[in-house]
């Protein structure tokens, strides 16, 4: 089995009138066990150029990685926004079958576990048609 | 102006035959701003029973259509204990006892087949801890009803 740790810091110090700090370590597991997922696409990046809604992950693609995850495993996605801030007005919505999580700004990333299965694409929508870039890794059982 | 940092650390000797080691930081700065941080939050711990889907995060149109940014974790001990978070009833994964979540939030209060933006939790196996911390650029508050 393998061992892989997800650590996440929030830190600021001037967001409250104390300093805030979180801190938090997960390993990941495949479900409801305490054996370290064993699979993952690795680190991939995508080039695209359009505003239309394009699948990320693609359940629905036969022999596909996102096949192998379903509702009842444990999943892991990860996804940063590449591009530059610029003036904070461009992003990339990030869906989850059509259902909007939220906006990806330059340079922001996520963490979310995932259940997968038939139509649980993850998906996104850029705000416009300027080259976009974003990297992604599936940990999965 | 607010300055946060979000840092994700993925480390792993041994899931592949190199070392993976990956790192990522970002501010969390307000929507439509160069950089500008957000300088409103909230944080909560809370148990809540199996059975029953909750409303973690309630919809709120000040912050609809910005930068909102929502950290959960499941701070159970059994490995078996999970919690389903959901958006607009579509569920995005299965936080286990331990795990952590870290996503943009659209806060978007516009129903779409009922439902709103609300980030949802349901406890599975046995009742669950959870803490999250909202980071928010806004939040439309309820009239009080005693004035």
């Amino acid at each position: 089995m393998a061992t892989t740790t997800a650590t996440i810091t929030l830190s600021s110090s001037d967001l409250g009138d104390n300093a805030l700090s979180i801190s938090n370590s997960a390993t990941l597991y495949t479900a409801g066990t305490d054996t370290g997922i064993t699979e993952t696409t690795g680190l991939a990046r995508k080039k695209f150029a359009t505003n239309s809604n394009t699948i990320l992950l693609d359940h629905g693609l036969p022999g596909g990685v996102a096949q192998d995850v379903t509702a009842n495993k444990s999943a892991k996605v990860y996804i940063k926004n590449i591009n530059d801030r610029g003036d904070g007005t461009k992003f990339v919505n990030i869906l989850l079958a059509e259902v909007e999580i939220g906006r990806l700004y330059g340079g922001d990333w996520m963490f979310i576990p995932w259940s997968g299965g038939s139509g649980k694409d993850i998906e996104f929508t850029a705000y416009d048609t300027t080259e976009t870039t974003l990297e992604y890794a599936v940990f999965y059982e | 102006m607010a300055t946060t940092t979000a840092t994700i650390t993925l480390d792993s000797a041994d899931l592949l035959s190199d070392n993976l080691s990956l790192s990522a930081t970002m501010n969390l700065n307000q929507g439509g701003t160069t950089a500008t941080g957000l300088e409103q939050f909230r944080m909560e711990r809370m148990v809540i029973p199996t059975g029953t889907q909750f409303d973690l995060i309630e919809a709120t149109t000040a912050a609809s259509e910005d930068a909102n940014y929502m950290y959960i974790v499941n701070k159970n001990t059994d490995v078996t204990d999970y919690v389903i978070i959901s958006i607009k009833d579509e569920v995005i994964g299965r936080l286990y006892a331990g795990d952590w979540m870290f996503f943009p939030w659209d806060a978007d209060v516009v129903a779409l087949d009922g439902n709103d933006s609300a980030v949802e939790a349901q406890a599975y196996t046995h009742d669950a801890t959870l803490e999250y911390c909202l980071f928010h650029n806004g939040e439309t508050r309820p009239t009080s009803d005693d004035s």
